[in-house]
């Protein structure tokens, strides 16, 4: 009832979405710590390797899992706390890929030109 | 829940639960206030700015500024507890093996440790306003 269906493919997402971030924000939060260095420091040549476009890509889908993340976050709030979530839980689903795409499609407008201007 | 605990390994069982639900808790708490707080810095970080564009300049200029300070602050403390105990379910449901599960879970803690008090320095132990006023002339400055 539940392996394979849509509940399940919301759960993995999930899991995959949450380790990716919570990587990202380990990696992330040693990458900013370089500025102790100063100006003069490897920030800077550090950040160039970042702004190359596997790892703008790599932005792009870090933003993507963290919308799909918070959205179906929520989809799990209202499930603990209604019957009326657990009822809908599947549209609800639909509900958080649809926002995840709605949100997605202008940060790609904004995003993708700027990386295919640069690197 | 009614029942107490008559042996050691029964008090365990339910001091366990306690906290977990503790955190189950926190973790829909912390939840709801990181969907405001990573949205935001998103916006301020890729969206307002072309991440491209980021280097030291724009980086002390945003902590030069004692509201991103603190911003960050909740944002470095939350996202670091919600993160670090959402990959902690992930060793519980995929580490079967105790001692190697108790391993992961001590490089993990100690990991976080680690980086979490790195963020708490580059945060407050430095300070960014000696880069003098050009700084704040740079966009997102
Ligand atoms: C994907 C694009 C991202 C970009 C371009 C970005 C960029 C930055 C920049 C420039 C800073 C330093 C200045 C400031 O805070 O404004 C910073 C700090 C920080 N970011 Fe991000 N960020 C991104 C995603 C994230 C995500 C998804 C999280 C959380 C899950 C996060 C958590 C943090 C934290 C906690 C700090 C403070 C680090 C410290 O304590 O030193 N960031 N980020």
């Amino acid at each position: 009832m539940y392996r394979g269906r849509e509940g399940q493919w919301a759960f993995v997402l999930h899991r995959l979405s949450g380790v990716a971030i919570a990587l990202y924000l380990l990696l992330h939060v040693v990458d900013i710590s370089l500025v102790m260095y100063g100006p003069d420091g490897p920030f800077d040549r550090f950040l160039a390797f970042y702004h190359k476009w596997p790892f703008r890509i790599g932005l792009i889908l870090v933003m993507a899992g963290v919308a799909y993340h918070a959205l179906n976050g929520l989809r799990i709030i209202v499930m603990d706390f209604s019957s009326w979530g657990v009822r809908y839980q599947r549209i609800l689903w639909y509900l958080v890929l649809s926002l995840t795409t709605l949100i997605g499609i202008p940060v790609l407008f904004k995003v993708v030109p700027e990386i295919l201007a640069g690197s | 829940m009614a029942v107490r605990a008559r042996t050691l390994e029964q008090a365990r069982e339910l001091y366990r639960t306690n906290w977990e639900l503790v955190w189950w808790v926190f973790m829909r708490v912390s939840g709801l206030a990181l969907i405001f707080l990573v949205f935001g810095h998103l916006f301020f970080n890729n969206i307002q700015v072309n991440a491209g564009d980021i280097d030291y300049d724009y980086v002390a200029s945003r902590f030069s500024r004692s509201w991103v300070k603190v911003y960050d602050s909740f944002l470095l403390g939350l996202a670091m507890l919600h993160g670090v105990n959402g990959l902690r379910y992930s060793v519980e449901d995929y580490i079967k093996r105790p001692a190697r599960r108790f391993w992961a879970k001590v490089g993990l803690f100690t990991a976080a440790s680690v980086i979490f008090v790195l963020g708490v320095m580059t945060l407050w132990a430095f300070t960014y306003e000696e880069m003098g006023e050009a700084i704040r002339a740079l966009p997102g400055g």
